[in-house]
C-alpha cells in the first residue's frame, strides 16, 4: 500500500530524514518508535504533504501513485489521514461545519455527490457516540477550549468519519490519561481492517498494549535502525533506547 | 473661500443652482431656506482633502471637480428583493429615489414609516423639528442636506415594539452614471420602544457615481435600535454613509456592518451617549481586494456617566485591497464610570495589501475603563495545513478561515437570515476573487 524508499527530508535547510525505507501492506499495523528528534513527526508530515518539509531525495508511493506530486488535500482524497500530536485550534469554525466541509471535500475529490445535511448529521452523531464524544462538542469551535484528551478524541471522531485507507497517528497518545488512552486505542482499533493500514508513531510503549502492532520499527537519526515485532517495543520499554546503542540526547 | 486643506466646493454651486428648483420640497419655504443655508455653509468649508486628519485614508480628489451632478430623474424599478425570509416592511430606493411600486409598507399601530418627501408634506412641523435640530457642523453633511432627494422616516412611538425588522433596500442602476445620489433618513425610537433596521446597498457594475447618505437617529429613554448595514455597491461607486445617533438614558444602540463592494466606501458611525447607563455596540467587517478601499470611521462620545460602548471591527485584505479603521472615543469630564472598548483586527492575505488602524482616545474623566487594540496578521499556516490534511483544497481552507475570522463579530446577531447572509458572503468572497 505505502512504499517509502530512500527518503531524505530537509526542514529549514537541515536534513532530518536521511534515507528512510518503509513498506506497509494492507491489513498491517506498524509502529514507529524513537527518541525525541529522531524525525518521527517529520516522517508523518512528509507522508501527508505539509509545506516546509522539503523532499531532497527518494520516493513515496501510495497504491502505486506518487504521493510527493500531490497536495496535502489530494493525499487526503487518496485516503490518507494524519492524526496530529497537537490538533490545531480554529476559532470561529464549528466542529460540525469543519467536519462537513472535510467530508464533502473528500467526496468531491472522489467524484461523489455531497452528503445530504440530514444524512451527515446522522452519521456524525453515530460516530461521536461510538467514541463517547459529547454531541455538544460538535457545535463548538474546532478544538478551542478542548482539553488534551478531548482534542485527541476529536481526532478519532474525524478519522472515523473520514474513514481513511491509511492512517498516520503522530503521537496521538501523548499527554493522555488512561481513560483517554483507551478511547484513542479504541478509535485506532476500529480502523483495523484487511483493506486498511495504520502507522502509529509513538514515544512510549504503553499505547501498544492496546493497539497491538504487526511490526515495530525504531527510528533514530533519520533512519530506521531496527525492525521487529511487538517484542521489540517491550524490549525498548525495558532497556530504553540506549539498550539498542542509541544515544537519545545526541539524536 | 474654503477651509485649510479642503478642496474648493464652489463647483457644487452650479449643480445646486440648476437642481434646486426640481428638488423635492422646493415649494416649501423652510426647506428651501435650509437647503440654501446648507449649500452656503458647505461652500464656505469645502471638501476635506487628504491633509485633513479624519480623511487621510480616503482621498476625495474625485469629488473636487463637482462632476457628479445630482440625479433628478426617477429610474424604473429594478431587482431589489432584499432578504426573502424577513417579512417586515420594505422601503426601496432606486438611484436615490423612493420607489413606491417596489416598496411594501406594512402598517403597525404606533409606527410611522414613510418616505421623507411624503413625510415633509404630511407632517411639516414634525419634519422641520427633526431636520432643524440636527448638527450642521460638517461640510459633507451640509452638502447632503442641500441636495438630498429623499430618504425614509421611521418613528416608533413610546412603548411600541416594531413587529418585524424593516428592510431598507438601495439599488443603483445604470442611469445613475456620473450622478450623485443623496438620501437623508430620520429615525426616532420613543421611550421603551424598539426597532430593527436592515439596510442593504447594492448596485450595477461600471456605474461611476457617488452615493452619499446621512441617517440621524434619536433613541429616547430605554429605547433599543439595531441597525444592520450591508454594502456591496458596484465597482465604480463611491459610497458614503454617515449615521448619527443620540442615545438617551438606558437606551441601547447596536450597529452591525459589512462592507465588500464599491471603489471606495466610507462608513461613519457617530453615537453620542447623552443619558446615564446607555449602551452602544458597533460591530463590523470589511473585505477589500484590488479596486476596493474601505474606511470605517467611528466617533463615540460619552457625555454622561456609567455608559458602556464596545467596538469590534475586522478587516480582510487580499491583493491590492486597502482599508482604514479610525476609532475615536471621547469621554467627557462628567462621564465617570465609562466603559469603552475598541478592537480592530486585520487579516492580510497578500503582501500587496494595506490595512490602517488608528485608535484615538480623548479622555477627560478620571474614573473610567477604556481599552483599544489593533492587530494585523496573516492566515495561520498550521490551521491551513490542518484543514488541507482533512481534504479541503487551499481555496476552501482559506475561505473557511476567512469566514471564521469575520464570524466573531457577527456571533451575537439574532436575526438568523442576516447572520447567514453575512457569513455566506464572507465564505464565498475569496472564490469570487479569481
Amino acid at each position: 500500500m505505502l512504499e517509502i524508499k530512500n527518503l531524505h527530508v530537509e526542514v529549514g535547510g537541515k536534513e532530518i530524514l536521511k534515507g528512510l525505507n518503509l513498506t506497509i501492506n494492507s491489513g498491517e499495523v506498524h509502529a514507529i518508535m524513537g527518541p525525541n528528534g529522531a524525525g518521527k513527526s517529520t516522517l508523518s508530515y512528509a507522508i501527508c504533504g505539509k509545506d516546509g518539509y522539503e523532499i531532497t531525495d527518494g520516493t513515496v508511493t501510495f497504491n502505486g501513485k506518487d504521493l510527493l506530486e500531490l497536495e496535502a488535500n489530494e493525499r487526503a482524497g487518496e485516503g490518507i489521514f494524519l492524526g496530529l500530536q497537537y490538533p490545531v485550534e480554529i476559532p470561529g469554525v464549528s466542529n460540525l461545519n469543519f467536519l462537513k466541509a472535510a467530508l464533502n471535500s473528500l467526496r468531491k475529490y472522489r467524484g461523489e455527490e455531497e452528503i445530504a445535511a440530514v444524512d451527515f448529521l446522522k452519521l456524525i452523531r453515530a460516530k461521536a457516540a461510538e467514541l463517547e464524544m459529547d454531541p455538544e462538542m460538535l457545535k463548538r469551535a474546532v478544538n478551542v477550549g478542548f482539553s488534551g484528551g478531548e482534542k485527541k478524541r476529536n481526532e478519532m471522531v474525524q478519522m472515523a468519519l473520514l474513514d481513511p485507507i491509511f492512517s498516520v497517528l503522530d503521537e496521538t497518545d501523548s499527554g493522555l490519561d488512561i481513560d483517554a488512552l483507551r478511547i484513542v486505542a479504541d478509535g485506532i482499533n476500529r480502523m483495523r481492517s484487511p483493506k486498511k493500514a495504520i502507522l502509529v508513531i509513538t514515544h512510549y510503549q504503553r499505547l501498544l498494549d492496546y493497539v497491538v502492532p504487526d511490526f515495530v520499527h525504531v527510528l533514530a537519526d533519520g533512519k530506521i535502525v531496527k525492525s521487529g515485532d511487538k517484542s521489540l517495543a517491550i524490549k525498548l520499554e525495558q532497556d530504553g533506547y540506549s539498550g539498542l546503542g542509541i544515544n537519545e540526547t545526541a539524536a | 473661500m474654503t477651509e485649510k486643506n479642503h478642496f474648493d466646493g464652489i463647483n457644487y454651486a452650479d449643480d445646486f443652482k440648476s437642481a434646486s428648483g426640481q428638488l423635492p420640497g422646493a415649494d416649501i419655504a423652510w426647506l428651501k431656506e435650509l437647503r440654501q443655508k446648507s449649500i452656503d455653509d458647505f461652500i464656505k468649508v469645502g471638501i476635506p482633502g487628504p491633509k485633513v486628519e479624519e480623511w487621510k485614508y480616503s482621498n476625495l480628489n474625485a469629488l473636487k471637480s463637482g462632476s457628479f451632478k445630482t440625479g433628478l430623474e426617477k429610474s424604473s424599478a429594478s431587482d431589489a428583493a432584499g432578504i426573502a425570509d424577513i417579512k417586515g416592511s420594505k422601503v426601496v430606493f432606486v438611484d436615490g429615489f423612493y420607489n413606491s411600486v417596489q416598496s411594501e409598507i406594512k402598517n403597525q399601530q404606533g409606527v410611522t414609516l414613510q418616505s421623507l418627501n411624503e413625510f415633509v408634506k404630511s407632517n411639516p412641523e414634525k419634519a422641520q423639528a427633526l431636520i432643524d435640530g440636527q448638527a450642521q457642523d460638517n461640510s459633507l453633511r451640509n452638502l447632503n442636506l442641500a441636495l438630498m432627494t429623499g430618504g425614509f422616516v421611521l418613528i416608533v412611538d413610546e412603548g411600541v415594539k416594531l413587529a418585524e425588522p424593516i428592510q431598507i433596500i438601495h439599488v443603483v442602476t445604470s442611469p445613475a452614471a456620473d450622478k450623485s445620489l443623496r438620501l437623508r433618513n430620520l429615525i426616532h425610537i420613543g421611550k421603551n420602544a424598539s426597532a430593527q433596521i436592515i439596510e442593504d446597498y447594492s448596485g450595477a457594475q461600471d456605474v461611476n457615481c457617488w452615493s452619499q447618505n446621512v441617517t440621524t437617529a434619536k433613541l429616547d429613554e430605554n429605547a433599543t435600535l439595531e441597525m444592520y448595514q450591508f454594502q456591496d455597491q458596484g465597482n465604480e461607486t463611491i459610497h458614503m454613509s454617515e449615521t448619527l445617533v443620540d442615545v438617551l438614558e438606558n437606551a441601547n444602540f447596536k450597529h452591525y456592518s459589512l462592507n465588500v463592494g464599491a471603489a471606495m466606501s466610507r462608513t461613519e458611525i457617530k453615537p453620542t451617549l447623552k443619558g446615564e447607563n446607555g449602551n452602544v455596540e458597533l460591530s463590523g467587517a470589511f473585505l477589500a481586494r484590488g479596486g476596493n478601499a474601505h474606511d470605517v470611521f467611528t466617533h463615540m462620545k460619552h457625555m454622561m456617566p456609567q455608559c458602556d460602548s464596545d467596538q469590534n471591527y475586522r478587516g480582510v485584505l487580499d491583493k491590492g485591497g486597502k482599508s482604514a479603521f479610525q476609532g475615536k472615543v471621547y469621554v467627557a469630564k462628567d462621564a465617570q464610570l465609562t466603559n469603552a472598548d475598541q478592537s480592530n483586527k486585520n487579516l492580510i492575505l497578500d503582501r500587496n495589501a494595506e490595512a490602517n488602524s488608528k485608535p484615538e482616545l480623548l479622555i477627560y474623566a478620571d474614573d473610567v475603563k477604556c481599552s483599544h487594540g489593533a492587530t494585523v496578521g496573516e492566515l495561520d499556516s498550521e490551521a491551513l495545513f490542518y484543514l488541507k490534511s482533512r481534504g479541503l483544497d487551499t481555496l476552501s481552507a482559506k475561505a473557511l478561515l476567512v469566514e471564521a475570522f469575520v464570524a466573531e463579530v457577527y456571533q451575537d446577531i439574532e436575526i438568523g437570515a442576516v447572520k447567514e447572509k453575512y457569513l455566506a458572503l464572507a465564505r464565498e468572497w475569496l472564490a469570487h476573487n479569481e
